[in-house]
């Protein structure tokens, strides 16, 4: 028997393997042989966990050249599994944690002490986390990046904690800690010169803080998303600091006016990314014709939301002539003849977001296709004045198109059959687009093999054929939404046998029973998240069904449906990746069977929905489990009604 | 009552290095000096020392109101008048001012004159008694360089710009400086040895002081003003800050003043002023005067309940400063780098604050200890304010303070909250857990239940769920399940209507 490894060292197996970037392929490369093995194990850099049992196992045979671990799809991970996970001697440069609600200061100190080279944390979306666990975090010295959003608790100490400990951060994402305000962003500048990336989008923070942070003279990326209290003077500071953005995100900042954009146009000159969508909705043209002395630098503008004439997006067109991206989402004036000035000049553009721009016809799509042959994504949600003619120029025209949004487009078969001809389609949308049947579907399904992502909802004319279609011709979808599709039965579902499809939206169809539910269960084994809202036929054996098959079901929804105790008993038991659940209104289900439902499943859960009234009958020894645990529970009160 | 010469001549005469206090012998503390009282309310700013009555236990404020009382009460009225015109209006020099400035002078010339003349009346005399003439020659020449500043200043206040190049540059001031004087140190009185080093540093305080004074002169608003308005409300409050450790702000030379010490019992005692007739202490002369008047109609007098002023001459007390009576302190006389005590206020507070058992305790922290009871009563107002604490152990009670602090130091970081800290370092999961609950379980979590809840219990829960007892699996499965196994499965019980599984890819 020849031994494969004398033909291909480790060397080169390696380098294959850096083209490798599926985790399939990887899995199918490790079971060829025990060589193959060892090479995967020693390229091998990253490890995203999502259950925590086999993880020591995992860690310990990659300890050496592992350096990023995300444990944060990781279900009931609490400080004694964190640090039994982590191995002591390692050298990990990168540890997720977002989510860990499970988790305390205590690992985290853990974390940061037995780490001594970690470089990365993230422990963002832990909602309690507070100063105890972003000082222990501090400890981690030699940090360049950490996130910490939305960890509510966090105010200017916790930051004084980080900005002291951690003076080498080069990213930093503060994102919706509240409670920080302009003293702590103070300190923050004084202590971290280092700052390349700050994201302080939602924070309570005003001009002050602008001032401090332009004196950071390695700032680049600056993300000031809804921050209510910065208006023009805040954006002056910036314009005449010693920072050089290159991009800068002031979207929904309400006080920001044209006049403050026009001062930072002037004083940046370097920025590549401009994102001041959805702020104050009256854009001057002296802004636009600042924008120009940018000119070739800019590659991203979004202007969402902003009143703009034709005359501004011709000014735009001729002079940043490198724009790649331009957002005009739910811009009222956006017209064909703006259009066609804009795309005249900006012919390398590649995503062009014109989300509700209702006056956009066909003859935008035309010059779009004339002028813009690379485009590669096209949001038009609600162009309602757009027909399969201009549909059918793009797709003659642009072959490399990627993504098209064309929701509530009113779009039909006709329109699917050009879009065919894209092959290299990856995402299509075109929910609410009653006019989509079968026979448009299977256009798709033969020509656009490569598709990921297939939006349907409420695309009421398909039926079990059409997704037959789909099924058969789109093998790599990992998305796919069916809402309300409600003429699908079992038979359709049935055809689903989709192996990386990982997120199915099936609420509302009323058809389906637990036999389509078993069937696409073994046909989709890699569902992470699942919708079956309002599927009110589904029933335990359609529980025991995705319990058995669909073992890395994360998401879950199953309001309305006829599952009783005994079902949700098993699924919640025995699902060890599940975290997240809904389930409102299940009448078939006692209190008990709850109760039991939510011990069986108490380690892993990090968010619940629940009826209201559940919240007086569940025992508070649960409850208080549940939260220990880092669970949330989302109480709703909405009366029991059945939709057809 | 000894009467001493006015501060600002003194300053003036020691800053050109006369040493006057040599000079300062009894005889002419004797002398009858009205003209430096004169110069005192012509030079207010310097005033910043009280004539305390060594007798008369009153506070600073009320002593500086006396005084100008007693001023506008003497002869000299004019001058404080025309001192408070200057203060109105947006001059830069007040014509009143300069005119009782030169009347001023005027009269020193005089007295000069009549020294001098005296000195060559006397000439025979002094002959046989050295010491007394070069005391007197001595005395003329101090009061002639006092005369030349004032002419100075005087000239100064018409022409600011060139004030300043004049006093630093002034050749002449520089030749008055005549070290000559230092034979005389062996004065009599109250005057003790200094060392030589204090002296020169004195001197460069002093020159300090005179440009200070010559600032004052053409400001619109001078301090007087600000002296008088001040003077109302203070309490014992702000007389605290400056009651400490003041001498080496005032610049006093050594021996200008007199030095009192008194003792231990006088200093802690509750009242300093006690009724003759029914022997109930007070602590202000002016209580008492109020009490007194519960004692007949004679003491309902106007004047009875007057201030008691002194007979104009004899009003003006010599600076005194006290010496604290514990033996090795600082502010005791024998020590040798004394620090006089300013107020009889500063020797009660100074002796309790650094010699007396802190009997007070803040009622709030009861931690912080004090023997003075306003010390007591400023801490109770920030105490558990400070609630910004700095890893080095600084606290702050706002928050900007505090990272101020901690950008301006290395290494240092804002401390999280001690309580904080003890929740977390004892089962802070139970702590929180009752917290939510609380929050989370308005109707069913009541307070019995919540109570009742013992950590114990949380604990078991816990540990029934806990995550530890992990599945070990095969070696090629890292994140597919590894086989269904019944023995993980809680509801193994339940029939599975799919008993057969297919693999994992």
């Amino acid at each position: 028997m020849c031994d494969i490894t004398a033909v291909l060292t480790v060397d080169l197996l390696a380098q294959v393997l850096d083209w490798l970037h599926d985790s399939r392929d990887l899995k199918s490369c490790r079971l060829v042989s025990r060589a193959f093995l060892q090479a995967e194990r020693m390229h091998r850099r990253a490890i995203r966990a999502l259950r925590l049992g086999p993880l020591p196992v995992l860690l310990r045979r990659y300890v050496g050249s592992l350096q990023s671990l995300d444990l944060s799809s990781c279900p009931s991970l609490d400080d004694s599994a964190l640090s039994l996970s982590i191995p002591c001697p390692n050298n990990l440069r990168s540890v997720s944690l977002s989510r860990a609600t499970g988790v305390t200061w205590r690992g985290l100190e853990v974390l940061a002490s037995v780490c001594p080279r970690i470089e990365a944390i993230d422990i963002s979306h832990c909602v309690g986390f507070g100063d105890r666990e972003a000082a222990a975090v501090a400890k981690a010295c030699w940090l360049k990046e950490l996130r910490i959003d939305k960890c509510l608790n966090v105010t200017d100490v916790g930051l004084a904690k980080v900005a002291v400990g951690c003076s080498r951060l080069e990213k930093l994402g503060i994102k919706w800690c509240f409670e920080i305000s302009d003293i702590g962003i103070d300190l923050l500048v004084k202590k971290c010169l280092e700052l390349r990336e700050l994201d302080i989008s939602y924070l309570k923070v005003g001009n002050e803080s602008l001032r401090s942070i332009a004196s950071l003279s390695k700032l680049e990326d600056l993300a000031l998303v809804g921050c209510e209290y910065i208006d023009d003077e805040g954006l002056y500071f910036l314009s005449n600091g010693n920072c050089s953005l290159q991009s800068i995100d002031i979207s929904r900042c309400e006080n920001v006016t044209s006049v403050g954009l026009t001062t930072l146009a002037e004083g940046q000159q370097r920025l590549r990314k401009i994102n001041a969508g959805n702020c104050s909705p009256v854009l001057t043209s002296t802004f636009v014709s600042k924008l120009c002395t940018l000119g070739d630098t800019l590659i991203i503008l979004k202007l969402d939301k902003l009143q703009l004439l034709a005359s501004a997006l011709e000014i735009v067109g001729k002079n940043c002539r490198n724009l790649l991206e331009i957002g005009l989402s739910k811009c009222n004036c956006v017209n064909d003849e703006g259009i066609s000035w804009l795309v005249e000049g900006c012919t390398h553009l590649s995503t062009i977001d014109l989300t509700c721009c209702l006056l956009v016809t066909d003859k935008s799509l035309l010059s779009i296709a004339t002028c813009c042959r690379g485009v590669k994504c096209l949001r038009l949600e609600s162009c309602v004045l757009i027909s399969e003619k201009g549909l059918d120029q793009i797709a003659s025209c642009c072959t490399d198109l990627k993504e098209i949004d064309l929701t509530d487009c009113n779009v039909n078969d006709n329109a699917l059959k050009c879009l065919s001809r894209c092959s290299e389609l990856l995402v299509l949308k075109v929910g609410l687009c009653s006019g989509v049947s079968d026979i448009g579907l299977s256009f798709i399904g033969t020509n656009c093999s490569k598709l990921l992502e297939l939006d349907l909802y409420r695309c009421t004319a398909i039926t079990d054929d059409g997704l037959a279609a789909i099924s058969n011709g789109c093998k790599r979808l990992k998305k796919l939404n069916l809402c309300y599709c409600n003429q699908i039965s079992d038979t359709g579902l049935a055809h689903l046998q989709l192996e990386e499809l990982s997120d199915l939206e099936l609420r509302g169809m009323v058809r389906i029973t637990s036999s389509g539910i078993t069937a696409m269960a073994m046909g989709c084994r890699s569902l992470t998240q699942l919708d079956l809202k309002r599927c009110y036929s589904i029933d335990d054996a359609g529980m025991w069904a995705l319990a058995q098959y669909t073992e890395n079901l994360r998401q879950l929804t199953i309001s309305y449906c006829t599952v009783t105790g005994l079902g949700l008993c098993h699924i919640l038991g025995s699902l060890r990746c599940l975290q997240d659940v809904k389930m409102v209104h299940l009448s078939w289900v006692s209190i008990e069977g709850f109760e039991l439902a939510l011990r069986a499943s108490c380690g892993k859960l990090k968010k619940v929905k629940l009826l209201g009234k559940l919240q007086d009958v569940l025992s508070s020894e649960l409850l208080q489990t549940l939260q220990s645990r880092g669970c949330r529970i989302r109480w709703v009160n909405k009366p029991l009604v059945f939709k057809g | 009552m000894k009467q001493i010469i006015g501060e600002p001549g003194i300053d003036l005469s020691s800053d050109s290095k006369m040493d006057l206090k040599l000079t300062r012998n009894s005889e002419s503390f004797h002398k009858p000096n009205s003209s430096n009282h004169n110069l005192n309310s012509f030079n207010q700013a310097s005033q910043y020392f009280p004539n305390l009555s060594p007798t008369n236990f009153l506070s600073r404020a009320e002593n500086l109101q006396q005084n100008l009382k007693t001023k506008s009460t003497n002869s000299f009225e004019p001058n404080l008048n025309s001192g408070m015109a200057t203060q109105n209006p947006p001059l830069d020099w007040d014509p009143h001012a300069m005119l009782s400035n030169l009347s001023f002078l005027e009269q020193k010339i005089h007295e000069v004159q009549s020294l001098v003349q005296s000195i060559i009346d006397q000439q025979a005399e002094f002959s046989s008694r050295p010491s007394e003439l070069a005391t007197r020659q001595q005395l003329a020449t101090a009061d002639l360089t006092c005369i030349i500043i004032q002419l100075i200043s005087t000239a100064g206040s018409l022409l600011p710009s060139i004030k300043n190049t004049l006093l630093s540059n002034n050749p002449a001031l520089r030749q008055l400086v005549n070290p000559d004087f230092n034979n005389n140190l062996k004065c009599e009185g109250l005057i003790r040895n200094f060392p030589e080093t204090a002296r020169n540093s004195e001197y460069e305080d002093l020159l300090r002081n005179l440009d200070n004074e010559a600032d004052w002169m053409k400001e619109p608003n001078p301090p007087l003003q600000s002296d008088i308005v001040d003077a109302n409300p203070i309490d014992e409050h702000d007389l605290k800050e400056s009651d400490d450790g003041d001498a080496e702000r005032e610049h006093l030379p050594p021996g200008s003043y007199i030095v009192l010490q008194l003792e231990k019992e006088e200093i802690l005692a509750p009242h300093t002023h006690f009724c003759v007739i029914c022997g109930k202490g007070f602590k202000r002369d002016a209580n008492l005067r109020m009490h007194m008047r519960g004692h007949g109609d004679e003491y309902k007098t106007p004047a009875a309940l007057a201030k008691p002023s002194k007979e104009p001459g004899s009003d003006v007390h010599p600076v005194t400063r006290y010496s604290c009576p514990f033996a090795g302190c600082k502010r005791n006389k024998e020590h040798k780098k004394f620090q006089p005590l300013k107020t009889i206020l500063c020797v009660k507070n100074h002796y309790k604050r650094s010699h007396c058992d802190k009997s007070y305790t803040c009622s709030r922290c009861h931690a912080k200890k004090f023997s003075v009871i306003a010390d007591l009563k400023t801490h109770e107002k920030h105490c558990g304010r400070d609630k910004w604490q700095c890893s080095c152990g600084t606290t702050f009670s706002r928050k900007d303070k505090l990272f101020g602090h901690v950008a301006l130091f290395q290494g240092h970081t804002p401390a999280l909250p001690m309580d904080e800290v003890k929740a977390s370092g004892s089962g802070q999961g139970n702590d929180d857990m009752t917290e939510d609950l609380g929050g989370y379980n308005g109707n069913f979590a009541s307070e019995e239940c919540l109570t009742s809840m013992d950590v114990k219990g949380i604990d078991e829960s816990r540990a029934y769920f806990s995550p530890m007892n992990f599945d070990g699996f095969g070696a090629l499965d890292e994140f597919g399940r590894g086989g269904f196994d019944l023995e993980d499965n809680p509801f193994a019980f339940i029939p599975s209507g799919f008993s057969q599984r297919s693999g994992d890819s």
